[in-house]
């Protein structure tokens, strides 16, 4: 039983996949992780060669969309070989053990591959009232993740929940949800944001770190740069429209039978950044606004507190739902002409011997100082 | 006019400035608002037909440009302009300024706001609280093109919006940049009735040709008493 | 009192669930349930605008996506008097069946299966035996001993490989399981190519609701406009690959689903007869066909069965304030007017407090309150929901599709109506429906080309979407039956913002702890009695949770 682990190659041999198959599953995964074409023969290289890289996956504050996302991964090969690509130790959603079962294979795999495993946590943690709004196996979320978090080698955090908090630190965060990368330090954390990201985007962050042992080139907010350098609206099928001022002005309207653009329905797209346009969800099947509804802003920090979804601008707090900064704006705006009215109004009562001493043609001009 | 001597105020910078700078924000603003609401009428037909939209956009990141240009050249000459163009006039810097323009801010308010008859305002460029009140214009103009180019650089080359860039993930995203550039627009709306409205009564009230100094330079102030 | 034992994590589920159990004699005696996760989505909707709800509470779970969706609608439709046009309603209901398919499926193979299917066994089953015993149970293509033999060195290779990633330190080898090696061969082959074919149905939602996971929604109807004459809309190619799929969903659920569960069931016949727990059920109902208005039409109709009375449904009306109420005697939660008490949704309070040990924990403390789960009742009763619900529902309701679906499997697998009442029965409910739900679906797509055929092609009703339409107050409740059972929202709209929101979730009634007469909810009562082989092992505990397919990001939320 102590023989070497299988690479991934050998475990494609195995499924009855051939060497061209191999190669052109290689060359899709290096595309979907936004490796040149010139690289790819490092990726086949990486994965005729490597074991499968022990992964541990945490659940904390979530849904488990995000790993349903990343079950619909969808190359024909994919969802077999990440399987076989990574070993899977710990996950609450699939693993056959529970219990203190569970337990000891999560810390056997801790201890075997300290400083080696990759770490992928879906969800936040709350960090109100000493953590008990999140508590597995009787200990928090914050204690089991700083544990994993100290022995692992790089950290991916799914989804907006692990990296920006998501729904439940929306106002008024309630347990105080707190993304991954605002309690641990000192280990490389990737954002993969979106609720959920696409399967896809998932498949090829983990690609890209099992094929070329570095994390990718992210962007300031720590996103891989591959997937979330452009806007929806940049990559939009329907730019066209917005460019031609052609908007649906209601849901089911003419407009939008026509497919035009959603803004005035409050698409988010020209302030979000993801790859729903080009990408696309479920294998390209369609993504949001290509079925008829605006963006909704997933993949951006705060995206919930940016409502009402069906309005460009937010409303305002303290305010009713409908309230916006241009309703704010008007009433000031009406406010300082009505104030202007008064205030010219009065001037001319006020000051109108001023006037009527400065206005005689011949009279003496009053000068500084002169009591008016 | 035995009284009046003619200063000059707005040196040509200044005045050139001025002219651009305002048709730059009735543009930005004008154009901005456009963006936030498309309100024009369809112009009907095929999205290939017409770039309606996007000639909105375009007008406003051309006017961008101007207008940024245009405010980096008033900063310059706030620091080699005449005594009425420099920094010292919106701030209080220096020795005895401050209670100077914390004094004259109060006159002012009793003058022209609550219409004391009783005082007069010293100053001869702009009065103390005129001032202040531009050096927030500034400030907003800086925060405008700040969150205007920030937003930009998703969208272009160009080096210079890149350099804004970071004060998108620092105000938590596009989304929050965009609001509070919207925000902003109505600042200039306020601002701008304030400050033509202004204009119009201290020309009527006290004519000294404020509103022509703007455009010739000139304006008419009382002689000192002998 | 016995042996106290603990599962938690419980996992091959949603969610944070944790079971204590007290062991004596080898047979559980008490049973305490847990759901150790809160996120506060009722305190968080406080405020918001109606319209948006929908995708809040879609978050509350992306292992039953969509439900909470519909769910959210409907409670505002129903608030503001919105009648969705029948497109709507029709695509609804298509989405609805895409999810059972997918959700039930993946609960079989991945959530479930391991339970019952000993992968280590699958290791000597021989290939050709395999092979023959597949074809003889369907006619599934993938069967052939190559492929049977090929999986088995594969699977062999994978376990010498020391790596056994999600299969590490499972219960192989434990004495309850039964299947010959050759059965638990065709599980692992199903188990891989059920997580293939998982992601295709989803593609309906894609389609229709942009994504999956999260699907849109929209108050009115669906934002997918329908234009036989634009690439932009639902125009024919988009049509026809919704008929595709779900034709290729009914051929997985026919070939593979239905024939393992009902192979695997005939070994395990002996769990017809544990984990009946409750006897009371209870079924919200749901895909109209005249109308989400008309219950009548419904083919999951609605009502309420008490003490497995299969002669008597009873009437459920989510707006009467006598029938569903929600309490918090051992919940962590106040409650204003003590906590004894019961609120209906519409009067629902959310105020978290926890008053459990500090962690780290070994032992809650169930004399108190030990759950973030509240507890629901209908009518004072602890109701079981589910898939077994609505069977029994639509059977005793005389639904014709229903009795044969029911009467035949039991007569295939030569075990009496009782057995129903059971684990076993409740994880062949969920196998039926799913064919039942395979073929309606195909009824609703041939009423959706129908209509569009007919010139039909509206998609929402707009005319109330603007508040200021709206009167200053209004109550909605939304009912629907997601994958795991009776789902509803209760929403209260003051001024145009929600003013109160509460979701009474399919794992709420099932999960929740007692209640104040310390009646045991769904989870808890048919633990009593499981027997265990082994403490340190219970394999048997998970059988029986497992069968509700707990969601505990649904039931706390
Ligand atoms: C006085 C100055 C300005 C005013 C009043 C103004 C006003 C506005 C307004 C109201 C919007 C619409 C925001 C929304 O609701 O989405 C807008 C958008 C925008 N503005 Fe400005 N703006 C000003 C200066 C600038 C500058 C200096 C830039 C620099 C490039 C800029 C770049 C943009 C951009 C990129 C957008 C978003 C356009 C789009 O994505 O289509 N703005 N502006
Ligand atoms: C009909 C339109 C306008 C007229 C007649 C006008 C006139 C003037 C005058 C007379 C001054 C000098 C005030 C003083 O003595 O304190 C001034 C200064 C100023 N105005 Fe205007 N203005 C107009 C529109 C605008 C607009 C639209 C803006 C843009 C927001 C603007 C921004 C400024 C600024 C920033 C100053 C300070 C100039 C400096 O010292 O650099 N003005 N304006
Ligand atoms: N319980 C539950 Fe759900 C379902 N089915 C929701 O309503 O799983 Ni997440
Ligand atoms: S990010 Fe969104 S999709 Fe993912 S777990 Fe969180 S709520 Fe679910
Ligand atoms: S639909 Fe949205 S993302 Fe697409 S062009 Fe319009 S605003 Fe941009
Ligand atoms: S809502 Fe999310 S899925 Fe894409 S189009 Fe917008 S980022
Ligand atoms: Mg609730």
């Amino acid at each position: 039983m102590t023989k070497r682990p299988l690479s991934v190659w050998e475990h494609a041999q195995l499924k009855g996949y051939s060497r061209r198959e191999f190669v052109q599953f290689c060359t899709w995964l290096a595309a979907a992780a936004g490796i040149e074409a010139s690289a790819v023969g490092q990726v086949v290289h990486a994965l005729e060669t490597k074991a499968r890289v022990p992964v541990v996956w945490f659940h904390f504050q979530e849904c488990t969309c995000c790993s349903e996302s990343f079950i619909r991964s969808s190359h024909p090969i994919v969802a077999d070989i990440l399987i076989d690509l990574i070993s899977l130790d710990y996950t609450e959603t699939l693993m056959a053990a529970s219990g203190h079962q569970a337990e000891a294979a999560l810390h056997e795999s801790m201890t075997k591959h300290q400083g080696e495993y990759l770490m992928l946590v879906e969800g936040s943690v709350p960090t109100a009232d000493g953590g008990v709004y999140c508590c597995i196996g009787g200990r928090t979320a914050r204690d089991i993740l700083v544990e994993a978090a100290a022995g692992a080698k790089a950290i991916v955090a799914w989804g907006s929940c692990a990296s920006n908090g998501c729904i439940q630190a929306a106002r008024p965060n309630p347990t105080d949800a707190t993304p991954i990368h605002e309690l641990v330090s000192g280990k490389p954390i990737i954002n993969v944001p979106g609720c959920p990201p696409i399967g896809e985007v998932m498949a090829g962050t983990i690609v890209h770190l099992l094929t070329f042992g570095r994390i990718p080139q992210l962007d300031g907010l720590g996103r891989p740069l591959a997937f979330y350098s452009r806007r929806v609206h940049d990559t939009c099928y329907r730019r066209p429209n917005y460019d031609a001022g052609l908007f649906v002005e209601s849901f089911d309207d003419e407009n939008a039978k026509r497919g035009y653009c959603l803004y005035k329905v409050g698409c988010r797209g020209p302030v979000t950044y993801n790859a729903c346009g080009v990408m696309r969800w479920n294998a390209g099947v369609s993504y949001p606004i290509q079925s008829g509804h605006g963006c909704i802003g997933c993949s951006e920090a705060n995206f919930w507190d940016n409502g009402p979804f069906y309005q460009h601008l937010a409303g305002f707090p303290g305010f009713g739902i409908e309230t916006t900064a241009d309703d704010i704006g008007v009433a000031v705006g009406a406010a300082t002409a009505a104030g202007i009215a008064v205030h010219a109004v009065t001037t001319n009562i006020r000051k109108r011997k001023l006037l009527e001493v400065r206005n005689e043609p011949a009279g003496p001009a009053p000068s500084a100082g002169e009591k008016r | 006019m035995a009284n009046l001597q003619r200063v000059y105020v707005w040196e040509l910078p200044v005045r050139l400035y001025h002219w651009v700078n305002a048709l730059c924000v009735t543009v930005l603003a004008v154009t901005g608002f456009m963006i936030g609401r498309p309100f024009f009428p369809h112009i009907g037909g095929e999205a290939w037909q017409n770039y309606s939209f996007g000639w909105v956009r375009f007008v406003h990141f051309t006017a961008a440009f101007v207008f940024f240009f245009n405010f980096l050249g008033r900063i310059y000459w706030g620091f080699v302009g005449n005594e009425h163009a420099r920094w010292h006039q919106f701030l209080p810097f220096g020795k005895g300024r401050l209670r100077r323009q914390a004094k004259e801010i109060g006159q002012v308010l009793r003058v022209d706001v609550l219409l004391a008859k009783d005082e007069s305002i010293e100053s001869v460029g702009h009065n103390a609280l005129a001032g202040v009140t531009y050096f927030a214009t500034f400030l907003v103009f800086l925060f405008q093109s700040l969150t205007g180019f920030g937003m930009y650089a998703a969208m272009s080359d160009a080096k210079l919006p890149r350099l804004f860039a970071w004060i998108v993930p620092l105000m938590g995203g596009d989304f929050a940049v965009r609001q509070w550039h919207h925000v902003f627009m109505w600042f200039f709306v306020v601002f701008s009735m304030v400050h033509v409205y202004l204009v119009f009564y201290h020309d009527y009230v006290e004519g000294r040709g404020v509103i022509s100094s703007m455009a010739g330079g000139w304006k008419f102030v009382e002689k000192p008493k002998p | 009192m016995g042996n106290r034992v603990v599962i938690d994590p419980i996992t091959r589920i949603e969610g944070h669930l944790r079971i204590e159990v007290e062991v004596q004699n080898g047979q559980v005696v008490d049973a305490y349930s847990s759901g150790t996760m809160v996120r506060g989505f009722e305190l968080i909707l406080k405020g918001r605008d109606p319209r948006d709800a929908w995708a809040f509470t879609e978050r509350a779970c992306g292992v039953c996506t969509t439900v909470h969706a519909l769910a959210s609608v409907r409670c505002v439709e129903n608030a503001l008097g919105i009648v969705v046009p029948p497109n709507a309603e029709l695509v609804r209901n298509l989405m609805f069946c895409a999810q059972y398919l997918q959700d039930h499926v993946v609960h079989f193979y991945h959530l479930h299966a391991l339970d019952w299917v000993d992968i280590v066994s699958a290791l000597s089953a021989d290939p050709k035996a395999t092979s023959e015993l597949a074809q003889s149970i369907s006619h599934w293509p993938k069967s052939s001993p190559g492929y049977f033999s090929d999986l088995q060195k594969r699977l062999t290779k994978f376990v010498e490989s020391g790596q056994l990633g999600i299969f590490a330190n499972g219960y192989w080898g434990h004495p309850a399981y039964a299947l010959p090696p050759e059965v638990n061969l065709i599980g692992v082959a199903h188990y891989l190519e059920a997580l293939e074919w998982q992601k295709e149905i989803v593609k309906v939602h894609t389609i229709f609701g942009g994504k999956n996971p999260h699907p849109n929604y929209l108050v009115g109807g669906a934002a997918c406009s329908a234009n036989l004459d634009d690439a932009n809309a639902l125009n024919a190619e988009r049509l026809a690959m919704v008929g595709r799929l779900f034709d290729q969903a009914q051929e997985f659920v026919e070939q593979v689903y239905l024939p393992d569960l009902l192979a695997v069931a005939g070994f395990y016949k002996d769990w017809g007869a544990i984990g009946g727990g409750l006897s009371n059920y209870l079924v919200y109902g749901d895909l109209p066909t005249r109308g989400y208005g008309d219950p009548t039409s419904f083919k999951f109709p609605r009502g309420a069965i008490l003490g497995r009375n299969l002669a008597e449904v009873l009437p459920v009306d989510g707006a009467d304030a006598a029938q569903v109420e929600e309490f918090v005697a051992h919940s962590w939660y106040d409650y204003s007017g003590g906590d004894e008490s019961g609120k209906h949704p519409w009067q629902g309070e959310t105020k978290l407090h926890y008053t459990g040990p500090k962690p780290p924990y070994d032992q809650l403390e169930v004399d108190g309150k030990y759950s973030w789960v509240k507890t629901p009742r209908w009518k004072g009763h602890a109701m079981e929901v589910g898939p077994l619900a609505r069977l029994l529902v639509a059977y005793a309701s005389g639904s014709a599709e229903v009795k044969e679906e029911v009467d035949g499997a039991l007569a295939a697998l030569e075990v009496p109506v009782a057995a129903l009442f059971s684990t076993l029965g409740r994880t062949a409910a969920r196998g039926l429906e799913t064919r039942l739900v395979a073929r309606w679906a195909k009824e609703f797509y041939g009423d959706l080309l129908a209509n569009l055929r007919n010139g039909d092609s509206r998609m929402a009703d707009t005319s109330s979407w603007e508040p200021s339409t709206w009167p200053a107050s209004a109550k909605g409740v939304g009912m629907t039956e997601a994958p795991r059972g009776g789902l509803a929202h209760w929403i209260v709209i003051q001024d145009g913002k929600i003013d109160n929101y509460q979701l009474v979730v399919p794992s709420t009634w099932n999960a929740s702890p007692r209640d104040a007469k310390g009646q045991r909810s769904a989870y808890e009562a048919s633990l009593i009695g499981t027997p265990i082989a082994d403490p340190e092992r219970p394999i048997e505990v998970l059988r029986t949770v497992h069968s509700f397919d707990p969601c505990l990001a649904c039931a706390v939320h």
